[in-house]
């Protein structure tokens, strides 16, 4: 048998036995449950009796995965190499007759098969659950709407897990590892959100005046201010999204929830649903940084770890 | 004479910052076929760098290394085919079972997965953990953690073992135990290098070793060779245990022409001479003018020999 798919095998068989692996699968389900439960009685109250059920819980799963991805992907990766260096196990790994490519392709096809085996079952046992419980209808549009969804939650996880990898190949301590890949998942998904609004207050000043008493948008003056306000607000969040565009987080949400309708919009409205080609080609940018960013921390984890001397 | 092991000139700088340290300085090491060949040296002074670098964990910075004939560089996968390693600290996946861990590295050493099973449990019985191979790793003490560890470098029926600082943390019995396993494999044909900081373990094991302190090695050879300068610095040592005439003895035996001290204490004649004076003790005795149990030499302790090498007397 092929060394990479010997050390796969059994990698994989370590994952699905873990502790850890399961509290993060328990973990997607409760959260999975309380966004669904939110999201329900956010279309309620918003007063959406029409019956979109699919959909609407395709997006309380959306934003359970802009969550959990990436912590199951650091999960599986942070102690990926540092914990078998640490442990003294990657030693007598590779002190067989094997080449240092195959433990790092091992590594990455079991981490693959756990990511795509987590986010495809709960995504469709979630869904399902909802369909039945909803009756709602599903159409093949619909259908390959959450087939997307799941490519590009699983790349989003793999990316974060490549992200991982490439400091765990650095790691001499798995406690190293974590702290620095939760680090970067806590700047990109909160941290650099906060700095974007931040940036962009520093660079246009603060907000203009505006009044929200009733009538005040019936006058002159009261609509000028309120296209002041807009225009504002427009120009606040441009700012942040160049702010935030260096974060797979901020491309993944992006299209994740483009994909459906999630929020009502700031004057009553739903967000309309766009066609899916139009949406692939108007969102391009943030499928290609999903799909690239795991790309090119891969590269880089494998130039490090077969580079790397073990003392 | 055929080695195992030579490494000519070998180099192997790290860096710390702008700090370099000079891990292995220049080393020139032969390692005879079938000897178990004891490198010894205080720690940090460069064993476990080139155990690493046997093996290909590690590259020289220069100089050369051949293992089993092959470059250490170049051909380290071939070197891994034929070298059993057991690192410091064993290097055992704890939350697998005894067999499962075998099984395991048996497949990647290119066994197939029954061939791989069936040598895991052969192996498994040679080390004397037979009744523990379904039990998890984790339950296990140091010393059948150090026996699986053993266990594990001799899966692919290795032609050379390297076994860094295997006796660490072992209780005598198990130590003990150890060192018959050692010296069983020996007698099969296969060639050991045990590095270590504890003397008497060479003492006990090796037929060769070798010092090394600060990257450098001091001296090497077999354990007569590292020896013979000890003794014909410090003199030749021999013990006669001595039943009557003790008195006597001790007069004729100062009146040999080598002899540079002799002392009679509690029927226990201690001797040193200036060269080796076994064969003229021996005629001593032999006259059958004095009672005695034993004449033994005595050879220099491996802590004598290694201060003599350290402090290049």
């Amino acid at each position: 048998m092929n060394e990479s798919l010997i050390i796969a095998r059994q990698e994989f068989s370590d994952g699905i036995t873990s502790k850890r692996f399961w509290a993060i699968v328990a973990l997607f389900f409760v959260l999975y449950v309380a966004t669904g439960y939110v999201t329900t009685s956010i279309f309620r109250v918003a007063g959406f009796t029409e019956s979109r059920g699919l959909l609407q819980t395709a997006s309380s799963v959306a934003s359970t995965m802009t969550l959990m991805a990436p912590i199951l992907g650091i999960a599986l990766a942070f102690d990926a190499i540092s914990g078998e260096r640490e442990r003294g196990t990657l030693k007598v790994l590779l002190s067989r007759p094997i080449y240092r490519e195959h433990v790092i392709n091992g590594k990455i096809v079991s981490a693959l098969a756990l990511i795509g085996l987590t986010i495809t079952v709960s995504s469709l046992l979630s869904i399902s659950a909802s369909i039945l419980l909803q009756g709602a209808s599903v159409a093949l549009d619909d259908v390959v709407r959450v087939l997307l969804f799941i490519i590009l939650s699983i790349l989003f996880s793999f990316a974060y897990y490549s992200m991982s990898l490439f400091i765990s190949t650095f790691s001499n301590r798995s406690s190293h590892s974590l702290t620095i890949s939760l680090g970067v998942w806590i700047f990109f998904a909160f941290i650099l959100s906060v700095l974007g609004s931040l940036i962009a207050y520093a660079v246009i000043g603060p907000a203009p005046a505006m009044s929200f008493s009733p009538g005040f948008n019936q006058t002159e003056g009261g609509r000028q201010a309120s296209e002041a306000f807009l225009n504002y607000s427009r120009k606040v969040a441009e700012i942040s999204s160049t702010v935030q565009a260096v974060s797979i987080n901020y491309h993944y949400s992006s299209i994740a929830n483009s994909l459906f309708v999630t929020s009502v919009g700031p004057f009553g409205q739903q967000a309309q649903q766009i066609d899916l080609m139009s949406l692939l080609s108007s969102r391009w940018i943030d499928l290609l940084v999903v799909a690239v960013f795991p790309v090119i921390f891969l590269g880089a984890s494998y130039f490090a770890f077969t580079r790397r001397q073990e003392k | 004479m055929s080695f195992a092991i030579e490494t000519k000139d070998l180099v192997k700088v790290y860096k710390d910052g702008k700090a370099e340290i000079r891990a292995l300085d220049g080393v020139d090491m032969r390692v005879p076929k079938g000897s178990v060949y004891g490198f010894f040296g205080p720690n940090g002074s460069g064993k476990t760098t080139m155990i690493s670098i046997l093996v290909g964990l590690l590259l020289p910075t220069s100089g050369h290394a051949k293992v089993l004939g092959h470059d250490a560089i170049r051909e380290s996968v071939e070197i891994r085919r034929r070298v059993g390693l057991l690192p410091e600290g064993f290097g055992l996946y704890e939350h697998m079972t005894a067999l499962e861990n075998l099984t395991f590295l048996g497949m990647l050493d290119d066994l197939a997965p029954d061939r791989a099973r069936s040598k895991a449990l052969k192996v498994l019985e040679d080390v004397g953990l037979r009744d523990r191979v379904n039990a998890k790793v984790s339950a296990f003490s140091r010393g059948m953690k150090q026996r699986l560890g053993m266990a594990q470098a001799l899966l692919k029926d290795p032609e050379l073992l390297l076994l860094d600082e295997p006796t660490v943390g072992i209780d005598p019995d198990g130590a003990a135990e150890f060192r018959g396993i050692v010296r069983r494999i020996n007698s099969e044909g296969k060639t050991v290098l045990m590095s270590t900081h504890l003397l008497h373990e060479i003492g006990m094991l090796c037929t060769h070793a070798a010092v090394i302190r600060k990257g450098k090695l001091l001296a090497q050879g077999s354990v007569d060779e590292l020896s013979q300068p000890v003794r014909a610095t410090r003199g030749y040592g021999y013990e006669i245990q001595v039943k009557s005439g003790g008195e006597a003895l001790l007069q004729e035996v100062k009146h040999l022409p080598e002899t540079k001290e002799a002392e009679l204490r509690n029927g226990r004649l201690v001797v040193v001479a200036n060269s080796d004076i076994g064969s003229a003790l021996f005629s001593l005795v032999a006259k059958g003018q004095y009672q005695i149990e034993s004449l033994t030499p005595v050879n220099p302790s491996w802590d004598d020999v290694y201060q003599f090498y350290e402090r290049g007397e």
